[in-house]
C-alpha cells in the first residue's frame, strides 16, 4: 500500500445554474495575458453540446486519453515512442483554433473617433491574435442554453447509444432538456498530459496531486494538449510554453479556495483531500470499461482506518493533512454516498474530479391535446426524467447507466424525505420506501441535504495545510531564498529554451 | 662535430636551390603537360609533332619560344604566326613553371627522344578503321559509369552531358561533350587529351587516377559516334524536365502524407457546422 493525498474535487451539477462566474473569475486570475485569450482554464458547458474545444469529447479526431490494448495494456491514444518520431514535425492530433475559437476584442474606439455619417458607430469586433476586423464565427460558449442546437447539441458525442426517437425527444418542445456541465482540470491520478510530455515539463505535484507544467522545462511539443481527453491543457502562442489550470495552488498554499471554487454562485463546488493506494492506479487503469468507476472507488482508502493513517504517516503525509481528509467532504460523496461520478472514466485517465448527476426538470404530462405543464408527479420515476439516463451514464459513468440510476435516486429520496420532514405533502411512508429503494438511510439522507443544501464554507472546502515551509526546506534554505527572491518574475515565461 | 657540419652547410644549401628550382624531370614534365598537344613521332594533334624538331629551328628559337609562345606569335615572329596557322588559332599555352634553363632541358629531351625508334611521347596510335557497334556501346557504359574505371576515376557522366542519354541525362558542372570530337580535331586529339587532360579541373580529377587505354578507345568511339549523328548539341531540355520531375514528386509526396496521416485532425467545428447547414439545404 502507498498511501498518497490527492486534492480533489466534487461539482454538485444539479446545484449549477450556469452563470460562468468561475469562468470569469479564473479568467480574471490567471489567464488575461497575451496568448491566452482563447484558454478557459474553467469554463462551464451545456449539455446537450459540443463544449468546448468542438466536441472534445470526440476522441476518434482528437486521440486524446488512453486506449486499451487487446493484450490488456493501455497506451496513449495520440503519441508513443515510436509514434512520436513519425509526428515529430506534425502533430496530426492539435486542434486547430477554428475548433477553439478566434479570441475578439470590440473596436470601441470607433464610438468616439469615427467621422460623422448617417448611422450610428458600431463597435466591430477585432481578432485578439491579427488586429484585423474579423467575423466572429464561433466562442467559448457558443452553443450556451442549447443556441444554434441543430449544429452543436445535436453532434454531442454523449449521444451515442440512443435511439432516434430518444433524440429527437430531447429537442421537442415541452421536453426539451440542458444541464451546465462545468469543467476544470481533473488533476488525474492516471494523467495522459504527463505521460506524454516529451520533455518531462509535466509533473504531479507529490504532496498535494496538483498537475503542473514547469514553465522552463516546456519545449512546445503540444503533446499533452493533444494527449489530455478533457483537453485542458492549452498552448500559449505568445510565451511558446504550454498551460493549463493550476488549481490555484497559489491561493491553496495559502489556505484559500480556488478562485473558481471561490466564487461558485450556486456553491456547486468542493474541495476536499482524498486518500488513495497509488500502488494500484496501473491495475485499474488497464480494466475493462464496466469495472472502473467501482476500482477507482476501491482505490480511495479510508482515512479513518488505522492501517491507511499508519502507511500514509510512513509516506510522509502530514498529520494535519489526515485529519483533512478525515472530514473531506469529496470522500462522502463519492465513497460514502457514491453520488458523485467521474467525467468519462473510459478515458482511463481517473480524474480526481467528481460530478453530482442534475436532477431533471419535473415532466409535463399531456392530457390529450393540452399539455398540463405542472405534473402531478413531482418527483417522477428517476427511469422517466427528461435527460436519458444513457446520455448521463455516456458522460459520467462510462456508459453503465446503474451507477447514474443509483446516484439520482439517492438525490430523490432525499427530496422525498425533506418533502415529508417540512412540507408533509409526501407521505412518511412513501419516504420511508423511496430510502429504501435507493439504497440509504435517514442519517446519511440528513447529511447529504446538511452538505448539500445548508453546506457553509468550511463544510465545502476542507483545505489541507500545505506545509510549504516544510516542503521548501527540502530543497533550499527558508532564509536565504526570503532574501533571494524579489517580486515578480525570476525568470520570466519565453519562448525558447 | 659541430665545425664538421658548418664546414659542409654551403654545400647543402646549394644542393636544396638546385632541388627547388629543377625539382622535376623533364621527361615526367613533358608527359604532364605536353602530350595533350603535341607527340613525339606520333604525328599532329593541335600542336605540331615534336620529332626532329631542333632540325626546324635552332635551340635558341625554341627556348624563347616554350618560354613565352603568346609573346613570340605578338612579336610577329614569321615561323610562329605560321604555326599559330597551322593550329588553327590555338595559341599553346605558357608552360608552368618555366625558365629558361628547363626549357633547354626540355629541347635536349626532345632531341633525344627523336632519335629513338619509338620515343615514349609517340601518343597513343588509333587505326583509321571505323569502330564497331560493339566500341560504341562499351564507350557509351563507361560514359555512363555502367563500367567502372580501372583506376577509380569518376564516371564522365556525373559532370559531363551528351546527346542522346535520356532520362535525366548527364551531368552540367563540366561542358557537353556531344560535339567534343569535333572540337578536339579527331579520333588523336581526343585520345590524346583523354591520355592526359590538359584542364586544371581534369587535371585534379585524373591525374592520380588516369584512364586506361581499352577505356580511351570506347570513349573515342562513343564520341565520334556522338557527333556524327547529331550536327549540333542538344539544346538544355533537362532542367524542365527536372521541374515537371520535381511537381511529379511533390504530388507524389502530398498524396503518400495524406494517406499516411489519414486519420490526422481535420476541422471538428466547420465541418459541423457546414454539414448541419447541407442538411438544411438540401434536407438531408
Amino acid at each position: 500500500m502507498d498511501v498518497r493525498s490527492q486534492v480533489s474535487m466534487v461539482f454538485h451539477l444539479d446545484k449549477c445554474i450556469g452563470c460562468h462566474t468561475c469562468s470569469i473569475a479564473c479568467k480574471n486570475v490567471w489567464t488575461d495575458r497575451k496568448g491566452t485569450e482563447y484558454m478557459w482554464w474553467n469554463n462551464v458547458e451545456t449539455k446537450p453540446g459540443t463544449g468546448y474545444p468542438t466536441r472534445w469529447e470526440d476522441q476518434d479526431k482528437y486521440a486524446g486519453g488512453w486506449t486499451r490494448r487487446r493484450d490488456g495494456k493501455i497506451e496513449l491514444k495520440s503519441t508513443g515512442k515510436g509514434k512520436i518520431v513519425f509526428n515529430i514535425f506534425h502533430n496530426p492530433h492539435m486542434p486547430s483554433m477554428d475548433d477553439y475559437y478566434e479570441p475578439w476584442t470590440y473596436d470601441y474606439q470607433n464610438l468616439f473617433n469615427a467621422p460623422e455619417g448617417p448611422d450610428q458607430p458600431t463597435a466591430r469586433p477585432i481578432s485578439m491574435i491579427t488586429g484585423e476586423h474579423i467575423d466572429v464565427e464561433s466562442g467559448p460558449n457558443w452553443d450556451d442554453d442549447l443556441g444554434g442546437s441543430p449544429v452543436y447539441a445535436k453532434n454531442d458525442p454523449n449521444l451515442e447509444g440512443l435511439s432516434d426517437i430518444e433524440r429527437e425527444q430531447l429537442m421537442a418542445i415541452e421536453r426539451l432538456v440542458f444541464f451546465y456541465f462545468p469543467r476544470i482540470c481533473n488533476h488525474c491520478l492516471n494523467p495522459a498530459c504527463v505521460a506524454a510530455c516529451p520533455s518531462g515539463a509535466i509533473y504531479k505535484r507529490g504532496e498535494d496531486g496538483i498537475v503542473l507544467i514547469d514553465q522552463k522545462r516546456c519545449r512546445a511539443w503540444r503533446a499533452c494538449v493533444s494527449a489530455c481527453p478533457y483537453k485542458k491543457s492549452y498552448y500559449n502562442w505568445h510565451s511558446g510554453k504550454s498551460e493549463k489550470c493550476i488549481l490555484c495552488f497559489p491561493r491553496l498554499e495559502t489556505g484559500q479556495a480556488p478562485a473558481c471554487f471561490h466564487s461558485c454562485v450556486g456553491r456547486i463546488r468542493y474541495l476536499g483531500v482524498l486518500l488513495y493506494d497509488a500502488s494500484r492506479i496501473e491495475e485499474i487503469a488497464k480494466l475493462p470499461d464496466e469495472e472502473l468507476i467501482d476500482a477507482q472507488r476501491s482505490m480511495i482508502l479510508d482515512p479513518h482506518d488505522p492501517d491507511v493513517i499508519a502507511a500514509a504517516r510512513k509516506n510522509g503525509v502530514h498529520v494535519s493533512v489526515i485529519e483533512s481528509a478525515q472530514i473531506s467532504p469529496v470522500y462522502k460523496f463519492v465513497k460514502e454516498w457514491k453520488v458523485a461520478l467521474p467525467p468519462h472514466i473510459e478515458y482511463r485517465t481517473l480524474p480526481n474530479l467528481f460530478y453530482v448527476p442534475p436532477m431533471s426538470p419535473v415532466m409535463a404530462a399531456s392530457n390529450g391535446a393540452t399539455v398540463n405543464h405542472v405534473s402531478s408527479d413531482f418527483f417522477h420515476d428517476i427511469d422517466d426524467s427528461r435527460v436519458p439516463l444513457q446520455f448521463l451514464a455516456n458522460l459520467l459513468a462510462g456508459g453503465q447507466t446503474g451507477k447514474v440510476r443509483y446516484a439520482l435516486r439517492k438525490q430523490r429520496a432525499v427530496r422525498l424525505y425533506r418533502r415529508a420532514e417540512t412540507v408533509g405533502d409526501v407521505s412518511k411512508e412513501d419516504a420511508a420506501q423511496a430510502l429504501k429503494d435507493a439504497d440509504t438511510s435517514v442519517d446519511e439522507v440528513e447529511a447529504i441535504y446538511k452538505l448539500t443544501s445548508l453546506c457553509r464554507f468550511e463544510d465545502r472546502f476542507v483545505i489541507p495545510p500545505m506545509h510549504r515551509e516544510e516542503a521548501i526546506e527540502m530543497i533550499d534554505d527558508p532564509h536565504e531564498r526570503k532574501a533571494a527572491a524579489g517580486f515578480g518574475f525570476m525568470e520570466s515565461p519565453k519562448r525558447g529554451a | 662535430m659541430k665545425r664538421g657540419f658548418r664546414r659542409r652547410l654551403p654545400g647543402v644549401l646549394v644542393l636544396l636551390l638546385t632541388c627547388s628550382v629543377h625539382a622535376q624531370d623533364p621527361a615526367e614534365y613533358f608527359k604532364q603537360n605536353c602530350v595533350s598537344c603535341h607527340t613525339i613521332g606520333g604525328g599532329r594533334l593541335t600542336g605540331p609533332d615534336l620529332q626532329n624538331v631542333s632540325e626546324r629551328q635552332d635551340a635558341e628559337w625554341l627556348v624563347r619560344f616554350i618560354s613565352n609562345p603568346k609573346a613570340m606569335i605578338d612579336s610577329g615572329d614569321p615561323y610562329a604566326l605560321e604555326l599559330l596557322d597551322q593550329s588553327r588559332g590555338v595559341v599553346m599555352p605558357t608552360p608552368q613553371n618555366i625558365t629558361p634553363a628547363f626549357a633547354r632541358e626540355l629541347v635536349a629531351l626532345i632531341q633525344e627522344e627523336s632519335a629513338k625508334e619509338e620515343s615514349q611521347f609517340r601518343g597513343l596510335q588509333i587505326s583509321d578503321a571505323p569502330f564497331t557497334a560493339m566500341d560504341i556501346a562499351r564507350g557509351k557504359a563507361v560514359f555512363e559509369g555502367r563500367v567502372k574505371l580501372t583506376n577509380g576515376g569518376p564516371a564522365c557522366v556525373s559532370c559531363h552531358n551528351t546527346a542522346g542519354l535520356g532520362g535525366l541525362e548527364g551531368g552540367r558542372l563540366g561542358p557537353d561533350l556531344t560535339l567534343v570530337f569535333e572540337r578536339l580535331e579527331g579520333r588523336k586529339g581526343l585520345a590524346a587529351w583523354l591520355l592526359n587532360p590538359a584542364t586544371v579541373t581534369m587535371q585534379s580529377v585524373f591525374s592520380e587516377q588516369p584512364l586506361q587505354q581499352d577505356e580511351i578507345l570506347p570513349l573515342v568511339a562513343y564520341f565520334e559516334d556522338r557527333s556524327k549523328k547529331s550536327a549540333i548539341a542538344p539544346a538544355n531540355t533537362a532542367s524542365f524536365r527536372f521541374f515537371l520531375l520535381g511537381l511529379f514528386g511533390v504530388i507524389v509526396a502530398l498524396a503518400l502524407f495524406d494517406i499516411l496521416w489519414k486519420k490526422r485532425l481535420r476541422s471538428v467545428r466547420r465541418t459541423q457546422v457546414l454539414d448541419a447547414a447541407n442538411e438544411v439545404l438540401h434536407g438531408r
